[in-house]
């Protein structure tokens, strides 16, 4: 049978420097709730805000796949391997740190607002070598669909984990449809970026975020239109080797 | 008496690693040492009562296993933590995590 756990956007830790705003589904940094700790191999969901020209200076990461999803202007990253990109609303970045490596990320614009969303996802291997993928994510336009942008051998897709799958869509008011767990025993988080959905029957809003396990099929409907959903597949064992 | 935390962290990526001890000792209740190899980490972990051992960079599973013998065969109280990301998103975090899980 299904297990569910709901987080309230309103629930999330609360961080409010000058630099930025970041609300985070599970603990990090000086937020710590020992019943947010994750979810599965889904460690860190951070909904960061960074004014026009601040951000993140160099510092280091080591053994975490960190995935930034811009959904507002755009992040400028730099880091030790000699990469050095812009990442846009539209694309996805994934760096898989590994053995290790320093980065900076900043708000590519002096003056606008860079909103995105930084997950980190425990890693398969222990130290390997660090790479860096920028990525495309659908347009907008192909609506009431889901499209998969993380996983293994998916056309156009950037792999992270040979067992791990980020799916996302813009979908219409009333639009359902039914998503399949790739892989049995995974768990599904389902986080809103704009809109309202029912996800198997429980209503959420912008920004809440629903973890499912012990399901293979998940019921999901747009409520409202131009509703945007990322949805998490991931192990719920974390054993990196 | 002495109330902080006594963390040793090992991890072979010097300028991480310089990091990782610079966050440690920022924390008003923490002191951290830092081990560069496997064997100075041993030797560490056998010199003096650590709280907990946190596992960073480039520590394998084979090490971490060495190190959860040494641990066991000695009778040891210190907490082993494998510390992931190399930065200070998620060390407080664990730490809290550990020791409340201990208590």
């Amino acid at each position: 049978m299904a297990q569910y756990i709901f987080h309230k956007a309103d629930t999330r830790g609360h961080d409010h420097h000058d630099w930025l705003d970041s609300r985070k589904t599970f603990s990090f940094g000086d937020y710590y709730n020992p019943r947010r700790m994750g979810f599965g191999v889904l460690r860190v969901l951070n909904d960061d805000t960074l004014p026009g020209g601040k951000g993140f200076g160099q510092h280091p990461h080591d053994n975490m796949e960190i995935i930034s999803i811009p959904l507002k202007g755009s992040l400028r990253h730099e880091d030790s391997a000699g990469n050095k990109a812009i990442a846009a609303a539209g694309t996805i970045q994934v760096m898989h740190a590994g053995s290790g490596l320093f980065h900076s990320e900043y708000n590519n614009s002096s003056d606008e607002v860079a909103e995105f969303l930084q997950i980190w996802v425990y890693p398969e291997d222990l130290n390997t070598p660090p790479r860096y993928t920028l990525g495309e994510l659908p347009p907008h336009t192909e609506r009431n669909q889901l499209h998969t942008f993380i996983g293994p051998d998916t056309p156009k897709g950037i792999a992270v984990r040979k067992d791990v799958w980020f799916s996302t869509g813009h979908f219409d008011y009333g639009a359902s449809f039914t998503y399949a767990v790739h892989q049995p025993g995974n768990g599904v988080y389902a986080f809103v970026i704009d809109g309202r959905f029912y996800i198997d029957g429980k209503e959420l809003s912008a920004r809440d975020g629903l973890g499912i396990w012990d399901s293979e099929h998940i019921e999901i409907k747009g409520l409202s239109e131009d509703a945007r959903l990322l949805i998490m597949e991931v192990p719920m064992i974390i054993n990196p080797q | 008496m002495d109330n902080h935390l006594k963390l040793l962290a090992v991890g072979y990526d010097p300028a991480i690693m310089q990091v990782v001890g610079r966050l440690l000792n920022s924390h008003a209740g923490w002191n951290g040492v830092i081990a560069l190899t496997r064997e100075e980490g041993l030797e560490k972990l056998l010199e003096e009562n650590y709280d907990a051992l946190l596992l960073c960079v480039g520590v394998s599973a084979d090490d971490e296993e060495a190190f959860h013998r040494v641990v066991n065969n000695h009778h040891l109280s210190t907490i082993i933590i494998r510390h992931y990301g190399g930065g200070s998103g998620l060390l407080e975090n664990e730490l809290r995590a550990a020791l409340d899980h201990q208590q």
